[in-house]
């Protein structure tokens, strides 16, 4: 069961919704006070502070390009830029979040040109693919369904978020894997948290729908293949 | 789903502000208490909730040595060049 109120208020959320949030932008960063800091103390701290998260930075860019070496290339490259401009990031500031941040821009700019795939627009994807995914919904899952969902193989959830549009897979990616909060994830996408919210709501739709019929194919091979309907 | 009185619309509309915890804590008991007594809007609850542990499970990765020994090195690499450029 979740516990309430984990996260700090959300009671101005409302008044944000709609709000350009840029908190951690590059363009805002201001300098490090700690001038005083030799370049060998400032890798140090880099690689006592940065490095921890390179797991994580390494799973977010292969759900991105959807490729190990261009994950690998990706991550190599967020690093690099990211110590260069280390004396820029403001201490104290969520670093995870920035480096996110620096990951994201990387990939925009280098890797989405360079698979030279049309962009998706994914925030006017057509309504009439969220309708055809959650027409079927409406009978939900019976138990033995629940039960195969639960216990799917991380390779089907891997290949379902992967059908996702871009930004919907990114989206959910940053908030059920990262568990960023919407505010970090507007600042890391660099879109109002409205957008966040709706990329969200249609990425679970598309996702729970795709992930609900691999249980019930999974759940109706358990239960005898003789009893289809 | 026969879900419809004026609490299941708003457990429903504030589904994914619940499981991502970021609803103020009066509606989040509100809600609580909704769901706890109303097994149409439970069952979405939990369908969700499953999805997103299940995202959660599955995309965890432990990047490659060879990837980590690359980022060192780069790193390393930038460092030279910045002490070589403060000495000329």
């Amino acid at each position: 069961m979740l516990a309430c109120a984990d996260r700090p208020s959300a009671g101005t959320r409302e008044q944000e919704y709609d709000t350009y949030v840029s908190g951690v932008g590059l363009s805002v960063m201001t300098e490090a006070s700690a001038t005083t800091e030799t370049p060998e103390e400032r890798q140090a701290r880099f690689e006592a502070d940065a490095l921890p998260f390179l797991d994580q930075l390494y799973g977010a860019a292969l759900r991105m390009t959807r490729n190990p070496q261009d994950a690998e290339d990706l991550v190599q490259e967020t690093f690099a830029k990211a110590f260069s401009a280390f004396h820029q990031f403001k201490a104290g500031t969520n670093l995870k979040a920035w480096l996110y941040r620096i990951l994201t821009n990387t990939y925009i700019n280098t890797y989405r040109k360079k698979q030279r795939q049309p962009q998706q627009v994914t925030d006017e994807i057509e309504d009439w693919q969220i309708a055809a995914a959650s027409s079927h919904t409406s009978g939900g899952l019976k138990s033995a369904e629940m039960e195969a969902l639960e216990h799917l193989p991380d390779s089907d959830v891997k290949e379902a978020l992967q059908k996702l549009p871009e930004d919907f897979r990114y989206a959910v990616y940053l908030a059920d894997v990262e568990g960023f909060p919407y505010k970090d994830i507007a600042e890391i996408m660099e879109t109002p948290i409205g957008t966040v919210m709706s990329r969200l709501h249609r990425g679970r739709r598309l996702l729970r729908e795709l992930l609900s019929d691999y249980a019930r194919d999974r759940g109706m091979a358990a239960t005898g293949a003789g009893e289809t309907a | 789903m026969i879900c419809d009185g004026p609490d299941c619309e708003k457990a429903l509309s504030n589904l994914y502000l619940f499981i991502d915890q970021e609803i103020d804590t009066a509606s989040c008991e509100e809600i609580q208490a909704h769901i706890d007594d109303c097994s149409d809007c439970l069952s979405v609850y939990d369908l969700e909730r499953v999805v997103k542990s299940l995202v959660s499970r599955s995309c965890t990765e432990v990047a490659p040595q060879p990837l980590r020994e690359k980022v060192l090195f780069s790193i390393r690499t930038v460092q030279v060049q910045i002490t070589e450029q403060r000495g000329t």
